[in-house]
């Protein structure tokens, strides 16, 4: 597997323009003869449609929603970060670089982070210019406000729907290329396999969701914007349909997969109530700033929260961490409150959460000033939970909200075969073992709007191509092995439902691959997955046809692409014998439990190819250096 | 000459339901003014004859009123038109649909409270406009006031024109375009307050009928309310 | 909490094969309901029932389900996503429900959503009116420094009222004349507003005005349905200033129209290449 990221020489301030102009152009008259094929339609890909049709050419996009404007990255609440430094707080688009390095523990590409950095001051002027509603002063310019991971004020925002707001206007921006015809939308469409003819990516095989015919596309080049893969831990912050099928296809079809263990936990969500948990809803981690963290510091302590004494109840985040308090990091967050439930003192019907109280902030500042602040949090807890979090404390527990893993990418955004894409949140390249917040919306606009359009082009114009049509063999035999594969689903007529097999999948990586991981527990899950797998392909029961609407049969195919994935993940993680960012061995930690990261043998990206049917996946590594950034200790204490 | 324009005034959706609006305005505005025009009969024969010679003396008079015809079959028009509309496009099939909160009666009645009133404004030109006024205007209203039949359409048409204003005219401003948090409860109210002055087109014939009434039953008492 | 009892309720809900098949209302059991299940899952639970017995399960469509993605969207009992106040229905608990309820459960039921399985509608004709002008023109790379344009405060909030709609539909499915202004008019007021926003402005309007007469939405009557329901509290002031912006491009602009393709999505019943 070649791991050549491309990185142009120069200036690391250099290389994204002389890059650039390096790039091969194609002619505005040639472009509309190109076809491309963006699969997804959330941030990354929207924009990347938009762009790619403004610039001429001929775009399809693939979603497997009803429309585009659902894709999951309209869930994102908090903010997007960029370098304007309009508040004056010292920021620059070095020291975003610096923090987004830093906080993904030193395990993403320099030349990538700091391209993003820059970029990052275009997306807030094109994303106002397209009418998204920032937050603003009463100046009329935009307000910024801090989050996580950084010491200034970077992030802007649209109330706690900066996703929706931004999706909605890259969403606009591609809905006005689809009027003027040079992009097409293909709704409730889902990439079920990529098709490579002479090493390029050529087209992929598409289900029709609602007559459930599978349809060839052919095209020169294709785009992944499929998102993150979440929900391998079946509850997850991640909408249901999220998924990892399209990369786990373009695995299959010879793309590397980069760093399938690095899945950021957050620490703010609301517990699962039982068995019935469908998923799990993240609540701002701004709440933090006024809420603190805490359990009973006896053991199976029952008494509700409001009669604990305050000598009795342990703030264990401010204990451990009294420099950052309840604002350390996302990942070092949620480690310790798993660490206090597995101690037994976690709270709630199910043991499996921890306090956030607001007492002592509401008695500062008031209950007005608080709800002014977080009304719409607390009303959401309500809403879930039956429960009023001025009154008790709010119950949160970690749960996996984003993966900083996926297809691996150069420099290009392009994976390892030629012509295939990976944008946004389906690949690897920016946020190394953690994500700081407010830097997915970043990233996913970054590649969509300002990085595909130029490499694409630069890609299209170098390549050869033959022609291809969608009516080649190859495309047949794409579309024929998913239909034996979804007639083999359809035919076993178990009595697990997809679902459950799901579950099964989900305890067995959360409990065993989830916050904390050890050889021990990594090597139990590694014989457990392929049971549950075995139980899938012998006892699923799917009803219905292939030929029709069937979520059913949907779910089941999602499920079966976890399996195999699941496997991946966690020989990932084995593989993966440091601490890092949201990644935690047990094994490789300091005297006090913190995590200790392991440069000397760990300082690469681990990029997994596909060995064929039944064969272990094969290991490669790039190795990343680190000439710009001082690699040095997270410290938070 | 590019009419576009004021074809898509007429006959886009939003444009229907401008004719609708505007024309229900000036209606609005009509009834206002007949109806202080009929609160001219409490002061007596006099007055009301002589505010009627002065009204058929103006030669502009049919002019105003085939513009005020006009205005009426404007309204009609657009109404049915929106209502058939509506009835083919209405959501259709629920079993249950509950109304969730911003319906009224007066605005889910509104071609019922229609049709009502365009009963009673037949029955009302049948009876004052397209007959003989030799015997004089403020006998031929009172003596028909004395008539049960008449009185209940009377109130009836009037109680219908209450619903309807109570929904149309703040629904006229919103269709114009004019909402503002400042001044949308002052229409509000306003178009509620007006609704609820046509009650007036039922107290007249009310109080002649009661009147009659009265002394027939006691033979002695009269009411005197003048 | 968990130590609430678990109850058993009856699904009537509306069953049907495919856009042309007929669709009837169908009686299921649900037992071991949860209080903390939210209404969703309620369902999940049936489907996982039926499935096991050899069923079909029913067709509904949801994704985020924390009532931002706009893919759910039901007829509870009557109410359009559910008995509680301005809320998408996955927002919905079944602590709202009691021991031996029969809840009726049906679809957006209008003419421009055709219903394409059970439960699930097809709302590709908000796209089209998003399609006519929904945006503001402006090319990737060719945008001015953010804070070139400055936003008066209260101007921004209130766009930013107006964006906050979810696109599910719920002001359609409530509007006892099946209109889309509420949705119409909410982006067009986002733009309305915005300084962004001007120099399209009348062709946005008669646009996206053009592309809602094409579909087969009623007219607005101005019954505030839409208002009520509407799970992000989009208000009607978004339709007066729709109705105000057809009024003054008609009488004083000089712009046509947005350009409208009506062949925009490829629609799902149509298999495409093969």
């Amino acid at each position: 597997m070649n791991l050549n990221a491309h990185i142009p020489p120069g200036p690391i301030e250099k290389k994204w323009d002389s890059h650039k102009f390096n790039l091969k152009l194609v002619n505005p008259s040639n472009r509309r003869k190109y076809d491309i094929l963006v699969v997804g339609s959330g941030l990354a890909g929207a924009s990347a449609a938009a762009s790619l049709g403004e610039l001429g050419y001929n775009v399809k996009v693939f979603t497997l929603h009803d429309s585009p404007r659902r894709a999951h990255s309209i869930a994102a609440q908090g903010g997007i970060n960029a370098a304007k430094n309009y508040p004056n707080d010292g920021d620059s688009v070095w020291r975003l670089f610096h923090d987004t390095v830093k906080g993904g523990d030193y395990r993403a590409r320099e030349a990538n982070v700091y391209r993003l950095a820059q970029i990052s001051n275009q997306i807030i002027n094109h994303c106002a210019a397209l009418g998204v509603p920032f937050a603003r002063e009463y100046g009329g310019l935009l307000s910024n406000r801090s989050f996580g991971g950084a010491q200034l004020s970077r992030t802007f925002y649209a109330r706690g729907q900066t996703g929706q707001q931004l999706l909605l206007g890259a969403y606009s921006a591609m809905m006005r290329q689809a009027a003027a015809g040079t992009v097409e939308l293909m709704n409730r469409r889902e990439m079920v396999d990529l098709v490579v003819k002479n090493g390029q990516a050529r087209g992929i095989v598409a289900r029709n969701l609602v007559t459930g015919e599978l349809e060839s596309h052919a095209g020169h080049a294709v785009l992944l914007c499929t998102g993150g893969y979440a929900n391998v831990f079946y509850l997850s912050t991640n909408a249901a349909s999220c998924n990892v099928s399209a990369a786990w296809a373009a695995y299959k079809r010879g793309a590397g997969f980069a760093n399938p263990c690095f899945t950021q936990i957050h620490p703010t969500c609301i517990p699962r109530s039982g068995d019935h948990q469908s998923k799990l809803t993240l609540m701002s981690e701004s709440l933090r700033n006024d809420g603190r963290v805490w359990v009973p510091k006896t053991r199976g302590d029952k008494r509700p929260a409001n009669r604990i004494p305050e000598e009795e109840r342990d703030y264990f985040l401010e204990r451990r961490y009294p420099a950052f308090g309840n604002l350390v990091p996302r990942d070092i967050a949620s480690r310790a409150a798993k660490m206090v439930v597995d101690e037994g003192k976690g709270v709630g019907p199910t043991g499996q959460s921890v306090y956030l109280d607001f007492r002592d902030s509401i008695k500062r500042k008031g209950v007005e000033k608080i709800s002014g602040e977080y009304g719409n949090l607390f009303d959401m807890y309500y809403q879930i939970t039956d429960e009023d979090g001025y009154k008790t404390p709010m119950r949160i527990y970690p749960a996996p909200h984003y993966t900083m893993g996926g297809l691996w990418v150069d420099y290009n955004l392009m994976t390892t075969i030629p012509g295939l894409f990976a944008l946004g949140e389906a690949n690897f390249s920016d946020h190394g073992a953690n994500r700081l917040g407010a830097s997915a919306l970043m990233q996913g606009l970054a590649d969509g709007f300002f990085i595909a359009p130029s490499t694409v082009g630069g890609y299209l114009g170098a390549a050869k191509f033959e022609t291809v049509t969608a009516g080649d063999p190859e495309f047949g035999a794409a579309a024929r092995a998913v239909q034996e594969r979804m007639n083999r689903i359809l035919s076993i007529k178990g009595k697990k439902t997809p679902s459950e097999l799901h579950r099964q999948l989900g305890n067995v990586m959360w409990n065993d691959c989830g916050m904390a991981r050890s050889e021990a527990l990594l090597k139990k899950a590694l014989k457990k997955i392929p049971e549950i797998r075995e139980e899938f392909w012998s006892d699923v029961i799917v009803p219905g046809a292939d030929k029709d609407f069937n979520q059913t049969l949907e779910k089941a195919m999602k499920v079966a692409d976890f399996l195999e994935f699941a496997q991946l993940f966690v020989k990932d993680a084995l593989e993966r014998r440091e601490s890092c960012g949201g990644h935690f061995r047990e094994e490789s930690c300091t005297a006090e439990g913190e995590a200790r990261r392991d440069d000397a043998a760990f300082s690469h990206a681990s990029v997994w190819a596909y060995a064929g049917e039944g064969k272990e996946a094969v290991l490669h590594k790039e190795p990343l250096t680190f000439e710009h950034i001082k690699m040095a200790e997270r410290s938070y204490k | 000459m590019n009419i576009t324009f004021i074809k898509r005034i007429i006959f886009t959706s939003i444009g229907r339901k401008f004719v609708m609006a505007a024309s229900g305005l000036l209606l609005g505005g009509f009834m206002l003014f007949h109806l202080a025009e009929n609160l001219l009969l409490f002061k007596g024969e006099v007055a009301y004859n002589t505010w009627v010679d002065l009204l058929l003396s103006n030669p502009l008079l049919p002019l105003l009123e085939l513009g005020l015809a006009a205005v009426f079959l404007a309204h009609i028009a657009a109404g049915t038109w929106v209502r058939i509309e509506d009835w083919l496009k209405a959501p259709s099939g629920y079993e249950a649909r509950n109304w969730q909160g911003g319906r009224t009666i007066g605005s889910a009645t509104m071609s019922y409270t229609a049709f009502l009133i365009l009963v009673y404004l037949a029955y009302h030109m049948l009876t004052f406009r397209f007959v003989d006024h030799s015997i004089g205007f403020y006998q031929m209203v009172t003596s028909a006031f004395r008539s049960r039949l008449f009185v209940a359409v009377y109130v009836g048409g009037a109680a219908a024109l209450v619903l309807h204003l109570t929904h149309g005219l703040q629904s006229a401003f919103q269709t114009l375009g004019v909402n503002h948090p400042k001044y949308t409860p002052f229409i509000k109210a306003g178009g509620w307050l007006v609704a609820v002055t046509m009650i007036g087109f039922a107290l007249i014939p009310v109080y002649y009928l009661l009147n009659l009434d009265l002394t027939a039953a006691t033979g002695t008492y009269q009411v005197t309310i003048q | 909490m968990n130590n609430t009892k678990h109850f058993n309720v009856t699904i009537r809900v509306w069953r049907q094969e495919g856009p042309e098949e007929p669709g009837r209302m169908m009686a299921y059991k649900v037992n071991d309901v949860s209080p903390d299940m939210s209404f969703l899952e309620m369902l999940d639970l049936l489907n996982e029932d039926l499935i096991k017995k050899g069923g079909k399960p029913v067709t509904v469509e949801s994704d985020c389900r924390e009532g931002i993605c706009g893919s759910c969207g039901l007829v509870v009992n009557g109410d359009v996503h559910g008995p509680d106040e301005h809320s998408t229905v996955c927002q919905l608990h079944m602590r709202r429900f009691k021991d031996g309820d029969v809840i009726t459960v049906e679809p957006w039921r209008v003419k421009s959503f055709p219903l394409l399985k059970d439960l699930a509608v097809d709302r590709s004709a908000l796209d089209r009116i998003m399609a006519a002008g929904g945006y503001i023109s402006v090319n990737t790379g060719a945008a001015p420094d953010a804070n070139s344009i400055p936003v008066n405060k209260d101007d921004a909030e209130e766009a930013m009222d107006s964006a906050a709609c979810i696109g599910c539909g719920a002001c359609v499915a409530a509007c006892p004349n099946g209109a889309a202004m509420l949705f119409t008019g909410a982006k067009l007021s986002q733009f309305a507003l915005l300084p962004q926003g001007q120099p399209e402005r009348q062709r946005r309007v008669l646009g996206m005005l053009e592309a809602m007469d094409k579909e087969a939405f009623g007219n607005c009557s101005n019954e505030y349905e839409c208002e009520a329901v509407c799970p992000k509290e989009v208000k009607i002031s978004n339709i007066a200033r729709l109705n105000r912006e057809f009024l003054l491009a008609n009488l004083f602009g000089k712009a046509e129209p947005a350009a409208t393709s009506s062949h925009l999505i490829s629609t799902p019943d149509v298999p495409e290449d093969e």
